[in-house]
Parts: C-alpha cells; sequence; structure tokens
C-alpha cells in the first residue's frame, strides 16, 4: 500500500514477516531490525526507515524493504523482503606473482567469507588500478568477475576473479611545450618536479607518469611563468601521445603573456611597525620583475616556519590575530601597483596554558621547561622553542608533539594554549652474554630516563618502576672471569625543584684480575682495581642566549695495583689517585628530534684539570727525570749485569710511583656538529673534535692516564684509566694512536643522513660519511693535514627498549702507520648513542 | 580446581549450562578471574536470549572485582544500554560511573580520565537523583573536582616557585575564577599575593610600551596592595597573617616614596 509519510497515523504492530533468500532464521532478522510485535509506531514513519537502516548497517543484506501487508483496524501486519549479500568463496588472481597476491588480498580485505558488495568490487579495482598507474603502468586494467556458486549449502556465495593486466611500463619519452618563446622548453621541464622525460643519466627520479603528479606539475610550469613576471601565462591544452607500448610523449600548448613589473607597494593598517621596517623585510622595489610566488613568501613564507617574513614579525610579537593580504590594486601598462592590506588585530595575550597525554610524566617536570607562560605576550617562536625543547626532554614522542590553540578570542585579545603530547618508553634495559676479552662476559644494565626517586619507596608507583620526576638513574653490572664492573648513575635536571641545575653523581668499581699464562685464567692474586666518584653541576646559562650550558664537576678515582705487573705500570704494587675538577661550556639548539635532529648546532668546550701539586710540592722532578733516564739507558743495555738491570727497573718503579702518586694533568676537549637540511628529508651533518694532554711540569711529563685513542667504533665499553676512545670509521679500533694513548688528537667528519622511518616503534636512518683525523704525542709532529681519511656507509635503528644499535662500513684511505698498504674496508658494529 | 579446569575445557550443549552455574559458584565464592574466564566461553552462547541479562551482570561484575576497569567502564555501560528496564540498571549505571572514577590518575598527570568520570557520575546524578548511591556518587564527585582543583594549584604554585611571578599571578588568578569555592583558596591568595609582592619588589621602575611609558614598579605594587586588602578581608584570622602584613609595610613604604615625590 502507498501511504503519504506526512499523514502517518499510529499503528499496533501484529505479525511481522520475512521473505527473500535468506540463510538467516526470521526471528534473527525481526529481533535485529528493532521492531517488535506489539510496538506502537506512525507508519509510515522514522521507526520504518530506522529498521530499514539497521539492516542495511548489518553489512549481510541487500535489496532491503518493508511492506504492509494488512491494516485491521489499528493493528499493522509487516512484511520485511531481503536477501543475503553473496560471501566470497574462492578467489583467483591472474596476473601478478604470486608474492603479490597475498599483499592484494590484504590491501583490500579480501579474505574468504566476505561480502561481496558492488562498493567492493569498484573500490577494488579502482585500488588496484591507481595502484598500477603510481608505479607507471599506465595502461593497466584490472577486470573482476563474479560467479555465484550453485551448491547444496543454502548461504549465497560467489567465486570471484581479478584479472589483473599490468601491461608494459609507460615511460615519457618526449614533453614539449608550443607556444614557449621566453623560456625555453628545457627550462620549463626542468619545473616539473615529478614529471620527468627519459634521461638514462638521472637515476633518482624516474620518468614515469602519474596523471596526479602531472596535474600538479602543470601548476608548476604556471608557477615559474609568474616567478619570472609572466602574470597572464596559461596552459592551453596538454595532450598525451601514445607512441606505442612502452611510450608516451606530452605536448603542453602555453601562453605567455606579457611580462609584468612591480609598481608602487603601499603598506595600508599598520600601525605597529613602520613602512621603513616593512620593506626591509618585504625587499621588493618598484620596478623589480613581478613575482607573485616571491612576493607571497615575503609575506608568509610556509616552507619555514622561522622565517624572517612579515607574518612571523606580527606572530613573534604578540600579533597572532593579525592577517596580511596583498592585493594587486591597479595593472596598468603591465606595471602592477600592490596594496599590503595588514589588519593588525589586537596583540594577543596567554590565558591558560596546558599539557595533556602526560599519562606517564609529572606536571611539574614538564611546565617548567614550557616558554610560554599565563599571561605573557603571544609568541610563535616561543611555541616552536617549546615543542622542540619538550622533545629533547626525550620523555615523549618527539614526532606528535602539538601545540594546539584553544578559544582564541580577538575581542578580548586571549588564547589558551594546549600542549598534547604522547608518552613514549624511555627506560632501556640491556641484558646480554657474550664472548669477548678473552672469556665470557655477562652484562647487566638498567637505565631509567624518567625516574622518580621520591616514589621509590610507594608501593603504587611500581607500574612496572616509579616514573615521571625527569630524573635518571641508571645501574651497570659487568662481569667475565678477569674483570667485574659496578657502575650507578643518578641525575636531577632541576636540584631544588626552583632552577634548571641540573645535578648528577655517578659512583664506579673495576676489578680488574691479570691473565696467567700458565693457568690460561685469571690469577686472582694479582689485581688492578678503580674506584670512582664524581659529582657534577650544570646550569642554564642566559648570556650570551639561554641555549648556553655551564657545567662543574669534581671527581676523584684511586687506581690500585696489586702485584699487577704489565707494560702500562713500571710499579706492581702501588696506587695513584686522579683527583680532578671539569669545566665545560656547551650550548645545543639541535631540533627537534634528539635521534635524528634536523637543523641546529651543538659544539662544547672543557678543561678538566688537577691542582698542580708540583708547585707545593719540595720534590725535585728534574732531578728524578733525570736520574730515570739513566735508569732507563741501563735497563736497555743488554752489556749489563742481571742484578743491575733489575735494581734500575726497581728505581724505574719507585720514581714513577712517586711522579703517579698524584695525577697532574690538564685536558682540554672542543666539539662542534651543525646539522642542516639539505632537502625534505635530506640532512647534512658536519663536525669537527679536537683534545689535547698537558702536563704542568714538564718534568714529572704526562701522565699515563686520560689519553684519547682514536680509530674504529667509538665504543669505550671498557674504559680503565679515564681514556677517552674517540671514533674514526674505516680502521680498527684504537688503531691510529700508540698502544698507550696519545695526547694530542683532532678529527673532522661530514656525515649525509637519509631517515628511513621516524615513528615512535622505532627510529631508522641510513648514513654515508667522509671522516678524517689523527692523533700525535706533542705539538712538534702536530700537522692538521695530515689525516687519516675514510669514507663509507652505515645504517642506525633506534628503538626505545633497546636504545642505538646499528652498523657502519668504512673504508680506510690510508695506512694505519706511517707506510705500507690502505687500511681498507672494516666493518663496525655500534651500540648505544654516540656524542 | 579440578572440576574448573575440566569445566573450561568442556564443549557441547550441556556444557554451556555448567559453566554458568559453576561460573556463579565461583563468583560468590569471590573467585572472579576463575569465574570471569569461564563466563567469557559463553557470553556468546547467550546473547539474545533471557539468560544473558544475568550472566552480563556478573560478567561485567566480574571485571570490576578483578580490577580491570577499562573493561567494565565498558561492560557496565553496555548493560544499562541493552537492558534499560532491569532492576539492576541503577546499580549498573552507578558501577559504570564508578569504573571510570577507579581509573582517574593521580593529580600531576593528564587529567582526562577525571574529567570523562566526573561526567558519568554525573550523567548518573541526573538520571537517578533519588538512588541510593546518590551520597556516595556525591563524594566520588567531590574526591575528583578536588583533583582538578589541586592540579591548577600546583601549577600555579610552581610558577611561584620557579620565579616566574607574573605567570604564577595569572595562573592564580585563573585558579580563583574557575575553582571559587575552592578548600585551597586561602592558600591561592596567599600564593598570589607573594608572587605580586616578589614581582612588585624586584619591579624595574620604568617600561616603555606603545602606548607611552608606564611606571612599572608602582602599578605592580598598587596590584600587590590589591591583593593583600583582598586576602586580610576574606582570611584575616591565617597562619599567614603575620607574614601577609610584613608584605603590606613592605608595600606601603615602597608606595609611600611616590606620594612623597608627588608632594
Amino acid at each position: 500500500q502507498n501511504l503519504k509519510y506526512s499523514n502517518g497515523e499510529k499503528y499496533t504492530l501484529g505479525e511481522i514477516k520475512v521473505s527473500g533468500n535468506t540463510s538467516f532464521s526470521e526471528q534473527t532478522i525481526v529481533a535485529y531490525s528493532g521492531l517488535r510485535k506489539g510496538k506502537e509506531m506512525t507508519i509510515p514513519g522514522e521507526d520504518i526507515s530506522d529498521a530499514i537502516k539497521k539492516l542495511w548497517k548489518s553489512n549481510l543484506f541487500s535489496d532491503i524493504e518493508i511492506y504492509i501487508t494488512k491494516i485491521e483496524g489499528n493493528v499493522a501486519t509487516l512484511e520485511i523482503r531481503l536477501s543475503d549479500l553473496p560471501q566470497l568463496n574462492e578467489l583467483k588472481i591472474n596476473g601478478v606473482k604470486k608474492s603479490k597476491k597475498e599483499s592484494i588480498i590484504a590491501d583490500n580485505k579480501l579474505k574468504k567469507g566476505t561480502k561481496v558488495t558492488e562498493n567492493l568490487i569498484t573500490t577494488t579495482k579502482n585500488f588496484l588500478e591507481k595502484k598500477y598507474k603510481k608505479q607507471g603502468f599506465l595502461n593497466s586494467k584490472v577486470l573482476i568477475n563474479t560467479i555465484e556458486v550453485e551448491d547444496s549449502i543454502k548461504t549465497a556465495r560467489v567465486n570471484m576473479v581479478l584479472n589483473i593486466d599490468k601491461g608494459e611500463k609507460v615511460k615519457i619519452k618526449d614533453i614539449t611545450f608550443n607556444g614557449n618563446e621566453v623560456l625555453s622548453d628545457k627550462k620549463l621541464r626542468k619545473s616539473m618536479k615529478g614529471t620527468k622525460k627519459i634521461n638514462r643519466i638521472r637515476i633518482l627520479k624516474r620518468s614515469k607518469f602519474i596523471d596526479s603528479t602531472y596535474q600538479a606539475d602543470l601548476g608548476h610550469v604556471i608557477d615559474f611563468y609568474k616567478e619570472n613576471g609572466y602574470r597572464d601565462a596559461r596552459i592551453l591544452s596538454d595532450s598525451i601521445i601514445y607512441n606505442d607500448d612502452k611510450t608516451i610523449s606530452l605536448e603542453i600548448d602555453v601562453i605567455e603573456g606579457d611580462q609584468y613589473t612591480f609598481g608602487d607597494i603601499t603598506f595600508i593598517g599598520n600601525t605597529v611597525y613602520t613602512n621603513e621596517q616593512l620593506n626591509r623585510l618585504l625587499r621588493i622595489r618598484k620596478g623589480d620583475t613581478y613575482n607573485g610566488v616571491e612576493l607571497q613568501k615575503r609575506i608568509a613564507d610556509n616552507t619555514k616556519p622561522d622565517a624572517a617574513d612579515i607574518t612571523n614579525l606580527y606572530q613573534n610579537n604578540g600579533y597572532l590575530f593579525s592577517s596580511i593580504n596583498p592585493v594587486e590594486v591597479s595593472a596598468d601598462g603591465n606595471v602592477i601597483d600592490m596594496e599590503i592590506r595588514i589588519s593588525e588585530g589586537k596583540p594577543a595575550y596567554f590565558n591558560s596554558v596546558s599539557v595533556v597525554g602526560n599519562d606517564k610524566t609529572n606536571d611539574h617536570v614538564i611546565y617548567r621547561e614550557i616558554r610560554t607562560k599565563p599571561g605573557q605576550l603571544y609568541s610563535k617562536a616561543n611555541v616552536v622553542r617549546t615543542v622542540r625543547e619538550l622533545g629533547q626532554l626525550g620523555f615523549f614522542d618527539a614526532q606528535e608533539i602539538a601545540p594546539n590553540f584553544i578559544n582564541p578570542n580577538p575581542v578580548e585579545g586571549t588564547i589558551d594554549m594546549e600542549y598534547s603530547v604522547k608518552e613514549t618508553g624511555s627506560s632501556q634495559i640491556e641484558l646480554q652474554g657474550g664472548y669477548g676479552g678473552g672469556g665470557f662476559i655477562g652484562t647487566l644494565g638498567l637505565s631509567f630516563n624518567n625516574f622518580s626517586i621520591k616514589d621509590i619507596f610507594k608501593k603504587d608507583a611500581y607500574k612496572p618502576i616509579p616514573m615521571g620526576d625527569g630524573q635518571k638513574l641508571a645501574l651497570r653490572l659487568q662481569a667475565s672471569r678477569f674483570f667485574q664492573t659496578y657502575s650507578f648513575s643518578f641525575s636531577e635536571p632541576w636540584l631544588g625543584g626552583k632552577r634548571p641545575v641540573q645535578f648528577s653523581t655517578s659512583i664506579s668499581h673495576t676489578k680488574q684480575f691479570l691473565f696467567n699464562p700458565l693457568t690460561r685464567d685469571a690469577d686472582k692474586s694479582r689485581s688492578f682495581n678503580i674506584t670512582g666518584i664524581t659529582f657534577g653541576l650544570a646550569k642554564r646559562l642566559t648570556v650570551p642566549d639561554d641555549y648556553f650550558i655551564l657545567s662543574q664537576s669534581i671527581s676523584f678515582q684511586r687506581y690500585d695495583l696489586n702485584n699487577y705487573n704489565t707494560g702500562l705500570f713500571t710499579f706492581g704494587d702501588g696506587f695513584s689517585n686522579n683527583l680532578s675538577y671539569t669545566v665545560g661550556l656547551s650550548r645545543n639548539n639541535t631540533s627537534v628530534d634528539p635521534i635524528f635532529p634536523t637543523n641546529g648546532s651543538s659544539f662544547s668546550v672543557t678543561a678538566k684539570f688537577s691542582p698542580p701539586y708540583s708547585l707545593f710540592s719540595d720534590v725535585d722532578y728534574g732531578e728524578l727525570k733525570d736520574e730515570r733516564d739513566i735508569n732507563e739507558t741501563i735497563l736497555n743495555d743488554p752489556t749489563q749485569s742481571e742484578t743491575v738491570r733489575t735494581n734500575a727497573s726497581n728505581r724505574i718503579a719507585e720514581i714513577d710511583q712517586e711522579r703517579y702518586k698524584w695525577l697532574e694533568f690538564y685536558k682540554v676537549n672542543f666539539k662542534g656538529e651543525w646539522y642542516t637540511q639539505l632537502a625534505k628529508d635530506l640532512v647534512l651533518r658536519p663536525s669537527v673534535e679536537f683534545g689535547f694532554l698537558g702536563a704542568y711540569n714538564n718534568d714529572r711529563g704526562e701522565i699515563p692516564f686520560e689519553r684519547f685513542f682514536l680509530g674504529g667504533d667509538g665504543l669505550g665499553n671498557f674504559a680503565l684509566d679515564g681514556r677517552e676512545v674517540v671514533q674514526l670509521r674505516g680502521y680498527p679500533n684504537q688503531s691510529l694512536s700508540d698502544q698507550d694513548g696519545s695526547t694530542i688528537y683532532n678529527k673532522f667528519s661530514l656525515e649525509l643522513r637519509y631517515p628511513i622511518t621516524l615513528k615512535a616503534s622505532a627510529k631508522i636512518y641510513a648514513l654515508g660519511f667522509l671522516e678524517g683525523g689523527a692523533s700525535y704525542n706533542s705539538f712538534r709532529d702536530y700537522n692538521p693535514f695530515t689525516l687519516k681519511r675514510s669514507a663509507g656507509l652505515g645504517v642506525r635503528i633506534f628503538m626505545p627498549a633497546f636504545g642505538l644499535l646499528g652498523i657502519d662500513f668504512g673504508h680506510g684511505f690510508d695506512p694505519i702507520g706511517n707506510t705500507g698498504p690502505k687500511n681498507g674496508w672494516e666493518t663496525h658494529f655500534i651500540i648505544g648513542q654516540q656524542f | 580446581c579440578n572440576e574448573y579446569q575440566k569445566a573450561l575445557k568442556a564443549e557441547g550443549e550441556g556444557a554451556i549450562a555448567e559453566k554458568f552455574k559453576l561460573g556463579e559458584a565461583l563468583y560468590n565464592e569471590g573467585k572472579f578471574e576463575k569465574a570471569n574466564k569461564l563466563f567469557a566461553q559463553i557470553v556468546p552462547n547467550y546473547r539474545g536470549k533471557p539468560q544473558a541479562e544475568k550472566l552480563m551482570y556478573l560478567y561485567s561484575n566480574s571485571f570490576y572485582k578483578m580490577g580491570d576497569y577499562y573493561i567494565s567502564g565498558y561492560q557496565f555501560d553496555r548493560f544499562a544500554a541493552s537492558y534499560p528496564k532491569s532492576e539492576k540498571v541503577e546499580e549498573v549505571s552507578f558501577l559504570a560511573a564508578k569504573s571510570y572514577y577507579e581509573l582517574s590518575p593521580v593529580y600531576t598527570k593528564d587529567q582526562k580520565e577525571t574529567k570523562e568520570a566526573l561526567e558519568k557520575i554525573q550523567n548518573f546524578i541526573n538520571i537517578f537523583p533519588e538512588s541510593e548511591y546518590i551520597a556516595e556518587a556525591n563524594e566520588l564527585v567531590k574526591e575528583l573536582d578536588f583533583k582538578l582543583e589541586k592540579k591548577a594549584f600546583e601549577i600555579a604554585k610552581q610558577y611561584n616557585r620557579i620565579s616566574d611571578y607574573p605567570a604564577s599571578v595569572k595562573s592564580f588568578n585563573n585558579f580563583l575564577f574557575d575553582f571559587p569555592g575552592s578548600t585551597l583558596k586561602e592558600e591561592a591568595l596567599f600564593y598570589r599575593l607573594d608572587s605580586a609582592y616578589k614581582l612588585a619588589t624586584n619591579s624595574i621602575e620604568l617600561k616603555r610600551t606603545l602606548t607611552g611609558v608606564v611606571q612599572l614598579k608602582k602599578q605592580r605594587l598598587e596590584e600587590a596592595k590589591e591583593f593583600y586588602t583582598n586576602f586580610k578581608k576574606t582570611f584575616a584570622n591565617s597562619k599567614y597573617i603575620s607574614e601577609v602584613d610584613n608584605m603590606a609595610t613592605i608595600i606601603d613604604e615602597e608606595l609611600n616614596k611616590y606620594t612623597a615625590q608627588v608632594n
């Protein structure tokens, strides 16, 4: 029966029947529809259409209709007619390799049992055609057939056949332009970013044809004309010519029009900044070739968030609600007069500043780092810097920190700021066993980068460890038959919570046993112990700018030898103390991701020195030195008798013990690195390093500790004596310094990095490097131009739970010693962050 | 335990009823995890049947008792939507709201769950204004509200602590506006005054702005004085009163210099 929608009447539902080709029970369908016997409803009305909608939504049926079959009094009998959607039974894919089939099934969700709708068929077809076209198969065709399965099973089922004909890969043979007189074909082709004709030399970009890219490139051609003052340039027509199955040619007809120049440029509406100030940023004069793209860039450069353009001038000084519009007021005789209309608006102040998404890190750790404060004038630069610095904390996924502007109120001039963050795992566990250094080495390392020491006795806080106060805590135990190392370190970035003064401390103890060549085992009676403790404070400075950090630390180390005679020490029983003060100045404004910085620079200068003991001591070191030299000669003279030589050796040991009782030295280090984005994803990192170890008293000489070891992967896993291991790939570990280390080194390196993925779960990047360095034992030998050079490739993987892992293949171009063949290829495994 | 393992592995028509029975028994004994496992197996079998109401009630409750509040909140909500006429609906709605309450974290972290819980509980109060759970619901609201209050208060106080006084004054102003009846009002007023006082006494004298030269220090002293008056009026017997009075004396001394200059 046909009934008008508007004059629906109230009925009580009687029987509801279900008909049509369906395998579902009547009861199920009625229940699902939401209709119920005895229910009161208006017919026609909302309830019926709701029921149809519900059934549609189930994605199980097609052709759903509801009829009134009978009306008796106010009792209506309904009938639901529908048929089941067929299920996918078998899928056959022709025309692609077996290995690709699974991905096709996954991408289009073509699993067995899927309901086959028209929509599914169309989207699958479009998806595949689009995909192949993107790969350059312009002539690809996809045909989808469905065949009903007829068997004893009631459920409607179909078999599907996907016929894929990718055809040949189509390349662009030629791109020609017609109608261009001023700009050559070559220049216009160059302006097309993604559509290129065949060129055997160019390997980075292929000459495939993708329609969407091509359309964008036509826009680029016009933009190119506009940049050169041809404001009226247009594409008249463009045609694709199919040469054969493999190649096409593109023909593009353009109209160039006339070249325009800038006329008068006037600013309107500016009260805060004078015309002069604005012109200084605009840098466009009357008579210049008209270039709309450049003009737009000077007003608002969308490619660089911190560009020096007019928009940022306003945005960085509180004028959040400002808007700047260039308007052409006249174009008389190809000369364009511009009006730059500025609506300044009220300066905006931050009302409230908040953070969301911190479900591990406590508020106070985050708010103290935020540079946009409530009540402060809005500044875009501060927002950008806050995002950068929150990323550098390492507690949040740097790629996901978003500044959200909430409740903008142009009338009051206020804005609320909300930083949305996403926590990432910032703890690392290292548990490893391995064979190395003559035996089994076991390592247990725990490092928590967002620890909360105040919660350490709270049971509730263990989920699984107390977190959220931004403190770092690390424990490391390493043991083998020959040595044991224990270390503990802790740092708090805001000591006392009032000022950003970082406090750090570490304690370590190492015990090394001598290798006994007779038993081929560790000789436990002969050992070398090192115990050390360090306290440090680091303070953020405000002058010259607030990226500077001044750090100071005091450390004490005691070396204890028990009957431990090796080449390194002339005395087997004895000790040596190292009390030193380190002061460092560093500046770091790299951003944004600490794992993969894309711009900014970081450098540091540190000086480490011990007290000048020889000033206060009355020992005559000159005399000792002479005596040592004489004894050394005796020792090396084979004509001397055994007893005399032993006596000389003992005397040397005594003298050395006197020299090294308290280590006297100073050491200067400089490191600098820069990051620049070459292309969108390509980052260049030049770096330079320099180090120098010296003695106050030349008679006492340079100490055998604290030295530089150049070469190899730069991993200082097992540093006993304050040594600094410096990375120089392409050479074996520590091969470019003397056996006992060097006192001077320098290193220069150039690294090119390309990110493969920067997701929070795993960050991967590839790199290529060129580097060179050398080490020396005195300034007499020093020559910054005779370097050991190398080049190579590598990859880094950062995963929050494992830290940084990597492998580098380096080729050394120079011999390890002074002469000999070049070193050749070396493989380096990198574990942990390199600084 | 043997019986339980057997039931867990049993299959077939008869096993379903058996699982329900054993599950319920275990639930009553307080062995919620075991009961939950059994219920999870039979939930699909009872969908659409009259026993499902009781099963879903026990099933949802078992999550709640296990402390799995994310799931219990969801299951209780589903129950309330599926059986709006059930006699348990009031209790279940309350437990749904309370599940969200349990998810609310400590005030120093993101309060997304707290706000969700407040919304849920308020909803419950609106729908069942006569409920026996109202008193408890009101308690929960109070507790959650206090968390938000405490959070805002501590953030404002931290600005004072890190010597960012303008941000502290602004944040306390926002705090007093957002939570007018707060129990932390006395402290908030005190710290606002403290921030304004420190800001004023350490202020530079003059500041050049677009509209002309502003007597910055005088302006700030006057603001601090205003905050003092406000504090004194509201909390005359405060534990901070002697400290506050000392500030006022210094503020007055400084302000007197300006009047002396005019004379």
